[in-house]
């Protein structure tokens, strides 16, 4: 094999060693799973964020079939130095993308591990590979006629549970806090040791899928969002499908409403009366979703002005916010608790309620029905073209699941987007407690003032709600080692100190959460070079 | 520009639906086929509006031959359907010009299908110019050149800025004045040649001619090839 230069080299990796890696490689591999040409790598580095492309240009991907080829390539990686970045299905769009979080890293996509290795329709959960899609867990059981239920997140038919999970993902039926319904997982770590967490390790253990917690400390939950280990098979729980599903909208005309819709709301998702994870999405959200264009609108540069979006209601019908649920069970249980929902929300006056038989067919009710019930569908990609440009980046924070809390993020938030130019276009995914903020900070990639002023505006959203004592609960890997840092230097000590055990050579994606083993200095060795130096 | 090289097109503005029409039949191209080395494109994937119409007939007057079509939408069902075509063994050069919303899902169904990709453009056009920003292969070399020049005849204002991919280099930079008023969907049909023609020696752009102005979107056009 010639020798190779590449433009993009891992850090600290010279070509030399680095294409002795890329030899070992396709040893191990096989040539076809080892790509290093441009455009073989066009399409790992599509990101949507504030940046050039380049600052997340891989120098590599590797595909692989097998854990024994996993254990393989981090062995290889340790003798080289070589940092590597996994994705299951790719499709973290908004948050990175497929990309690595850094410049030179190599991929493994594992993509190619697609097996659905188990689903039991009796006990209700699945074990399944990295690239398993909800697609095909989807058409699965539906040949085989399961009774069960998928929850996804909305790129649903192209995504997948375990890329999801890893990066605690949601989605909209009572199993939508995916994390949660995660039991037991296959991990090959950066020594190649291949650990499987809960009741994982017991020779002949039937109960992997049944039983998260296992005995001793419970570590699933170090291997997401973080770099610890390749995750190579993952259990979760399915839901069994319910005899009677409803799903329903609420509309609200105003936007102060949202306090009252969130108090009144915690009470029905704490007692379980709506079990799903409810979304609030607001006019601009649902504008997206149901493919209409800023520019039909307006073509004025800056935020989309309110008395459009109030002709944007008027003209469509939609609300400023849009409350999306749905009941499930029997027709006694569903009945029972639609009357408590429907009594708490008129005895309020203003909420209107649409149901199923009401809404037909009419989008964006119909794919949130979908979402709600496990039917895949691409629908929500509409967000890409209410501004266009390409750029898209998802801004998490957590609120508390109280009005007062949610109308504070929502004002606050809307007070910068829009000194930078950009729309509020946000949901609420409300849990019992909790709800995730996820606003689509959507603009133009083409323009660089306009990229440059969404990072100036990402920035400050993270520095103002930090203020506030909020944080993102998920970001996207320009802003990774940012939000680290909100989190406080003792866990990114804790972090830094696993990773060390873990992972001394930092060859598990670098960066990762901002746990980087060359660059991440601990409060600890920070003060001892100070005192070294004093 | 050679007058066989040339075509015209005529755009027709029907309150606020566009469609561009071919007002007279397109030569094949003189010389050397297009064709004759490079990629062919096997099909064309576009959307409905005026820039996907203009891109496809510079796609086809510089492919000179029959180009298949597909109109791509978001739905689940093309998209698996694309998905499908794409891993079915055959090789397969797809060209396209599309909605954001569409081609993120058709790059990224490219991405797991293990297609290579030569050329990702993402552009913009409003009143009286246009922004493009391209990440490129080696296939694609001096296609943003060839691009900048067609965008300056065409008169509207321009910015272009170019990634090569795994490249040391930092982005090219180009860009162009306003020469004319309006400005039109030329650019598109610009497009469409050259990846129509990608790894060809370069051609000579189509030039069309539009009624109407410049109408303003948001595109990501591309070259797959599998
Ligand atoms: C319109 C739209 C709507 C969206 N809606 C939602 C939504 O409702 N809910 C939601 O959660 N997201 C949403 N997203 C964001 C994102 O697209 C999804 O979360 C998607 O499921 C993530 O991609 P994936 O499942 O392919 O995971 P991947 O991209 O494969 O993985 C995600 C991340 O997890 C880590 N990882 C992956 N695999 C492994 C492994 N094997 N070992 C260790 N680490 C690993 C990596 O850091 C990776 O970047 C949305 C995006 C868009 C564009």
């Amino acid at each position: 094999m010639s020798e190779q230069m590449s433009g993009v080299l891992p850090r600290g990796v010279t070509q030399k060693k680095f294409n002795a890696a890329v030899e070992k490689f396709r040893a191990l591999l096989g040539e076809g799973n080892v790509l290093l040409k441009a455009e073989q790598l066009i399409p790992y580095n599509k990101i949507m964020m504030s940046v050039e492309n380049a600052a997340h240009a891989p120098s590599a991907v590797l595909t692989a079939t097998t854990v024994e080829q996993v254990q393989g390539i981090v062995k290889i990686c340790n003798q080289y130095r070589i940092p590597i970045w996994t994705i299951s299905t790719g499709r973290n769009f908004g948050y990175g993308t497929a990309a690595p979080v850094q410049r030179g890293q190599v991929i493994l996509d594992l993509k190619k591990m697609n097996r659905i290795i188990k689903i039991d329709p009796e006990m209700c959960y699945a074990l399944v590979e990295p690239g398993v899609t909800f697609q095909q867990l989807y058409d699965y059981i539906e040949e085989n006629k399961l009774p069960l239920m998928l929850s996804f997140s909305a790129p649903s038919a192209i995504a997948g549970p375990l890329g999801n999970t890893m990066d605690r993902g949601v989605g909209y039926t009572p199993y939508g806090e995916h994390f949660m319904m995660q039991c037991g997982m296959e991990v090959v770590l950066a020594n190649g040791d291949v650990y499987r967490t809960g009741m994982g390790g017991v020779k002949g253990s039937n109960t992997w899928q049944i039983f998260k917690w296992g005995y001793g400390p419970t570590l699933d939950g170090m291997f997401t969002q973080a770099n610890y280990g390749i995750t190579t098979k993952m259990g979760f729980w399915l839901m069994p499908r319910p005899p009677v599903f409803k799903p329903f909208e609420v509309i609200f005309e105003n936007e102060a409403d949202i306090v009252e819709i969130v108090d009144i709301l915690r009470p029905l998702r704490m007692a379980q009366i709506i079990p799903n994870s409810v979304v609030i999405a607001n006019i601009l959200w649902e504008a997206g979703s149901a493919h209409l264009r800023r520019r039909d609108y307006t073509t004025e540069p800056g935020h989309t002005p309110d008395p459009i979006l109030e002709k944007m209601q008027k003209d469509s019908g939609m609300g400023a916010w849009n409350l999306y649920a749905a009941l499930y069970g029997t027709q006694e249980q569903v009945d029972v608790n639609w009357k408590i929902i429907t009594d708490a929300f008129r005895k309020h006056g203003k909420g209107r309620i649409v149901t199923q038989e009401e809404a037909g067919h009419k989008q964006p009710f119909k794919y949130r029905a979908e979402l709600m019930s496990g039917v895949p569908n691409l629908q929500e990609f509409g967000l890409y073209n209410w501004r266009g440009g390409g750029g898209s980046m998802w801004f998490a924070p957590v609120s508390e699941a109280r009005g007062s809390e949610c109308e504070k993020q929502a004002l606050l938030a809307k007070r910068i987007l829009h000194k930078y130019g950009l729309d509020y276009v946000a949901e609420f995914i409300v849990a019992p407690r909790d709800m995730h903020h996820v606003i689509d900070v959507l603009y133009d990639r083409t323009s660089e003032e306009e990229t440059k002023r969404a990072d100036a505006c990402f920035n400050e959203l993270l520095d103002e709600f930090e203020k506030e004592g909020y944080a993102v609960y998920r970001v996207n890997t320009r802003f990774q080692e940012r939000v680290a840092r909100s989190y406080g230097p003792v866990k990114r000590d804790v972090e830094h100190a696993i990773k060390r055990a873990l992972d001394p050579n930092n060859i598990l994606a670098p960066g990762r959460s901002g746990i980087d083993l060359d660059t991440y200095r601990t409060r600890r060795s920070a003060k001892s070079t100070a005192s070294d130096e004093s | 520009m050679s007058v066989d090289r040339r075509f015209v097109l005529k755009s027709m503005v029907l309150g606020g639906a566009a469609g561009v029409v071919l007002s007279r039949s397109v030569p094949v191209l003189a010389g050397v086929p297009p064709s004759h080395s490079g990629i062919r494109p096997a099909l064309a994937l576009v959307g409905s509006g005026a820039a996907e119409a203009a891109f496809l007939q510079g796609a086809r007057a510089a492919a000179g031959t029959e180009l298949p079509v597909q109109q791509m939408d978001r739905g689940l069902d093309c998209m698996l359907d694309f998905e499908h075509q794409l891993r079915a063994g055959r090789p397969m050069q797809v060209i396209g010009l599309l909605d954001d919303a569409a081609a993120t899902l058709v790059l990224d169904l490219a991405r797991s299908a293990g297609a290579r990709v030569h050329w990702l453009g993402q552009h913009t056009a409003e009143a009286g110019s246009t922004r493009h920003r391209l990440l490129n292969a080696d296939l694609a070399e001096g296609c943003a050149r060839q691009l900048s020049r067609h965008l300056h005849a065409c008169g509207a204002g321009f910015t272009l800025n170019e990634e090569r991919q795994g490249s040391v280099a930092p982005a090219r930079q180009l860009a162009g004045p306003a020469r004319s008023g309006a400005g039109s969907v030329q650019w598109a049909a610009g497009i469409g040649s050259l990846l129509a023609t990608l790894g060809t020696r370069p051609t000579m752009m189509p030039r069309v001619s539009v009624q109407g102005t410049l109408l303003s979107g948001s595109f990501v056009s591309f070259s797959i090839e599998v």
